[in-house]
Parts: structure tokens; C-alpha cells; sequence
């Protein structure tokens, strides 16, 4: 059965974030700070906004779905 | 000088990432955008069926009250299961269309979100992914003159 998008999406969002969790063990520094809170921080809220938006639309869709079978 | 602490091959690894990442998040919206048009032209199939369903049971309606299909002599005929056809379609299709304006209006409400994020993908990703590949330039550009005056 083919996955949803907004699960994949979760996880795409959930590797890219491990993986920035992994830089930063080794960027300690001002810009890595600056970095992260000019760069990361918005990416990771946007992302999560977008994702729970797309989740609550599918799942009305797919309600709409079920619910029109007669 | 500020304090430089990096590694340039995780940050490399960091920017292919990103690069990976905006690839891959425009498919999940494509596939979003996808869904949710096919929901929607499903709904519109099925309230055409539906439409199509109640003409058909109007008709058969029409056509047991005719005068024609009565016996004059004997009694009314009766229609209540034409008639109970008929409702049934009228609800299904009624239904059907509030279902339709539900995803309308919530595919409205979720078409903002999904501007931003597209924006986000098309232009602030790359942004990033510009950033960090500026930093990586500017360490090995520092560690290439360290190397030099050591």
C-alpha cells in the first residue's frame, strides 16, 4: 500500500533533522548558533506547519471519500 | 577572530542533505496537491452519477402518476417506492454536495500553507544551502591559510 505524503514528508523532515543533529556535534561555533537560529529554526517550523496542514486536509479528504460510498 | 569550530565534511554533508530534502518535499507536495484534486473530481463523479440517478427515479416517478398508468376503475396506483427512490437519491446527492463544499473550503484554508511551503522549498531552502556552502568556502579558505602559516 503506497504511504501517505505528509508521512513521507514526516520523515524526510525527521532524517534531515538527525542529520543536522550530527553536524552540530562537531559546529560549535557563533555561526553555527547564528545558523541555526536564522536558518534551521524556520525551516523546521515551516515544515511542520505545512505537514500538519497537509495531514488534517487528507484526512478530511479520505473521510469525504468514505463517507460518499453508498 | 571568532572561535571556529567545524567539521567541512559533516557540513557538506549537511548541504547535499538539504539539497536531497527540497527534491524529495516538492514530490510530497505534488502528491499532496494530487490527492487532494483527486478527491475532488471523484466527489464531482459521484454527485454526476447521483444527478443522473435522480432524473432516472423522477422519471420512473412521473411515470407511475401518470393518468395513464391508472386503471380508471380501481384504485390509485401506487408510487410510494418511486416516490422513496426519489428521496433517497435527493439525499445521497445533497450528501455528496456538502461533502464537496467541506473539501472546498478546506482545500482553500490548506492552499495558503502550501504557498508558503513551496516558497520555503524554491527559495529559502537554497538559500540555506548557499549559506552553508558560503561557510564551507570561507573554512577551507581559513584552513588553507593556517596550513600555509604553520
Amino acid at each position: 500500500m503506497p504511504s501517505r505524503p505528509d508521512e513521507d514528508g514526516d520523515h524526510l523532515l525527521r532524517v534531515i533533522d538527525s542529520i543536522w543533529r550530527k553536524t552540530q556535534q562537531s559546529w560549535r561555533d557563533d555561526m553555527a548558533r547564528h545558523f541555526e537560529r536564522s536558518h534551521w529554526s524556520p525551516l523546521l517550523a515551516e515544515s511542520r506547519a505545512y505537514l500538519g496542514a497537509l495531514r488534517e486536509c487528507l484526512e478530511m479528504m479520505s473521510a469525504a471519500e468514505r463517507d460518499t460510498e453508498f | 577572530m571568532a572561535d571556529i569550530h567545524a567539521d567541512i565534511d559533516a557540513l557538506r554533508e549537511l548541504a547535499d542533505a538539504l539539497a536531497r530534502f527540497r527534491h524529495a518535499q516538492r514530490e510530497v507536495v505534488e502528491r499532496g496537491d494530487h490527492e487532494i484534486e483527486a478527491t475532488r473530481a471523484s466527489l464531482e463523479a459521484k454527485a454526476g452519477s447521483w444527478r443522473s440517478q435522480l432524473a432516472r427515479r423522477q422519471a420512473d416517478l412521473a411515470a407511475c402518476q401518470q393518468p395513464a398508468a391508472r386503471d380508471a376503475a380501481g384504485p390509485a396506483p401506487d408510487c410510494s417506492a418511486e416516490a422513496r427512490a426519489v428521496r433517497e437519491a435527493e439525499q445521497r446527492l445533497d450528501h455528496i454536495r456538502r461533502w464537496q463544499q467541506r473539501v472546498d473550503e478546506e482545500a482553500g484554508a490548506f492552499r495558503s500553507a502550501a504557498v508558503r511551503f513551496r516558497d520555503l522549498l524554491d527559495l529559502d531552502v537554497p538559500r540555506t544551502e548557499n549559506h552553508l556552502r558560503a561557510v564551507i568556502s570561507g573554512l577551507e579558505a581559513s584552513r588553507r591559510i593556517q596550513v600555509a602559516g604553520s
